[in-house]
């Protein structure tokens, strides 16, 4: 190709990826737009001829309509379930990773196989008996029930086992020597290695969390323990009407984590390749 | 020594080990049971009923549209996403600068809450919103989506299409990544055009990605939940009715715990099933193409 068919052709690559681009981003672009928009223009006009916060004021402070629900102390508890929830997952992951990868002890085949056996099983069966035990242990409508079986993912386990394979036997062996414990092993030495990695599992897990749905719905009634997920959930019906602190919801729920994944996106790209690979 | 050694594995290892006991071994034995009783989760007796729910999971309609519309939503999505991950793919493949930055573009919609952008098509969407009056405009008048059983299907394949595109894309960059160029030069040198070197080196090479992304986008149609809750409850008349939604309002709307968990059963065995197929299907062709 010449020089300037090929620029051409770079051009119009350039103009359909940008295009694909706004597509993509479009849903988040038009929630941010009608979360500002004065409410008789919402869903009516795609660009609104103002933009203000009222709708978020509707949000936070309440509006004289209806009895506003919880909305601030549902992001809270998105907040403190997700992060709660994501620390102990790459914290159990690596420890229970490092054990079955690098220390060798009677039962760790088993614990491997079971770990594997977990990660193959359809959850969906485990749902409704997962709820009553819940129940049975009296953690129905607690915070604890949202936290709880979430505390371990066998998937950040096998991830963690994974990468920790890969690392040399003689950096362990000469922190050993140093009169390095294997707490220090890990959090010191293994997990500052699978820095790239650990961003990755950090980011897919608490995203993971953040927008679980059906679970939350099941374990939890009382409206200020609900996450911001559930609560958004129920109100489609019954607040219908007030499209525009739904959408000031929605925009609460969602671009957090945009940012936090948007912070953290140099890295994304260079590691999301070791953790899925085909 | 030896007792210390295996006592510190065990105590490293014992964090997954309670776990697994409490969230998965427990209910997983309490699941074994629990499909043989009819029990309201309330009522101190629980009828010992057989195989009953099974049967009547067997039979009962609610469960077959539930078994049907995942396969005509896999019919929309798997072909769809394959095509639209791709896609990406192929695009961020070629672009000779700020890679990163549209691959990272398109990974945004995988990080959306179903919930939130259910809010947005249902806004979208809406009689009187600026797309339909378009639509109106144009060609005298627009579908009724949601309330339409066929448009329904389509709209909530389209955003899990959407939702999971640049995911699956970037299973097929790291699989182009993977290419030889040297490769392309020679098929160049042998007079083969764009065309011919997609179709005789890129899509060979891109079988294990390819299947990869088959196999996980197949496996998604059998757990949908939350587009259809939010959306549509399921209808119009259970066109959109999914096998979680089934699930979920046996045992917590009718508090039917034994029948919801045996439709969990048969929800797991079409998943395996169906998997099983589309895997020999695909693994022979496969085979027979030459690709590995």
């Amino acid at each position: 190709m010449s020089g300037r068919a090929k620029n051409l052709s770079f051009m119009a690559l350039y103009l359909l990826a940008t295009a694909v681009l706004a597509l993509m981003v479009l849903p988040y672009f038009y929630m941010l737009i009608q979360s500002l928009a004065p409410w008789r223009e919402v869903d009516r006009v795609f660009l609104p001829s103002a933009l203000g916060l009222h709708s978020y004021q509707w949000l936070l402070a309440g509006g004289t309509a209806a009895l506003p629900r919880p909305w601030l102390r549902a992001w809270g508890n998105t907040a403190l379930v997700a992060t709660t929830v994501t620390l102990s997952r790459v914290v159990v992951g690596a420890v229970v990773g490092y054990a079955l990868s690098v220390l060798s002890f009677r039962g760790r085949r088993a614990i491997q196989n079971l770990i594997l056996f977990q990660m193959f099983y359809p959850g969906i069966i485990l749902l409704i008996p997962a709820f009553l035990l819940i129940r049975v242990m009296g953690l129905y409508d607690t915070y604890l029930s949202m936290i709880l079986p979430g505390l371990v993912s066998t998937w950040a386990i096998f991830m963690y086992a994974n990468f920790f394979r890969s690392i040399p036997k003689e950096v362990i062996e000469s922190a050993r020597m140093d009169g390095a414990g294997e707490l220090r092993i890990i959090f010191q030495i293994m997990v500052p290695l699978a820095r790239t990695v650990t961003t990755i599992f950090f980011l897919f897990l608490f995203m993971e969390r953040w927008v679980e749905l059906l679970w939350d719905l099941i374990v939890v009634r009382d409206p200020m323990k609900q996450t911001l997920n559930v609560l958004l959930a129920t109100m489609f019906g019954p607040y219908g009407g007030y499209a525009g602190p739904l959408y000031a919801a929605g925009v609460l729920l969602t671009f957090p984590i945009l940012l936090v994944f948007l912070l953290f996106s140099r890295r994304f790209v260079s590691g999301v390749s070791l953790v899925i690979s085909p | 020594m030896r007792w210390q050694k295996e006592l510190r594995g065990w105590l490293l290892a014992s964090p997954y080990f309670l776990s697994a006991l409490l969230f998965f071994l427990i209910p997983l034995g309490w699941s074994l049971s629990l499909v043989f009783f009819e029990w309201n989760l309330i009522a101190p007796v629980r009828p010992f009923v057989g195989l009953g729910n099974f049967i009547e999971a067997f039979k009962s309609t609610r469960v077959h549209h539930a078994f049907f519309n995942t396969y005509k939503f896999m019919a929309i999505f798997v072909p769809g996403v394959l095509a639209a991950s791709l896609g990406l793919a192929l695009i961020v493949q070629h672009l000779p600068r700020l890679k990163h930055l549209y691959a990272v573009g398109f990974f945004l919609p995988y990080l959306a809450s179903g919930v939130a952008i259910g809010l947005v098509v249902r806004g979208l969407l809406s009689y009187d919103s600026p797309f339909n009056e378009f639509l109106r405009k144009i060609f005298g008048e627009a579908p009724r989506w949601l309330r339409d059983p066929v448009w329904a299907t389509v709209v909530i394949s389209l955003m899990i299409i959407w939702k999971f595109s640049g995911y699956y894309a970037l299973i097929f960059l790291a699989g182009l990544q993977g290419i030889p160029r040297e490769l392309y030069e020679a098929a160049a040198l042998d007079g083969a055009g764009p065309f011919t070197q997609f179709r005789k080196i890129t899509l060979p090479l891109l079988y294990p990605a390819f299947y990869t992304v088959l196999v996980l986008a197949v496996g998604l149609c059998f757990g949908i939940f939350t587009e259809p809750y939010v959306l549509t409850g399921g209808g119009p008349r259970f066109a959109t009715h999914t096998w979680q939604l089934e699930i979920y309002y046996q045992a917590f709307e009718r508090f039917r715990a034994g029948y919801g968990a045996a439709v969990a059963v048969f929800n797991a065995v079409a998943t395996f099933l169906s998997i099983l197929v589309i895997r020999g299907v695909v693994e022979s062709w496969g085979a027979r193409k030459g690709f590995r």
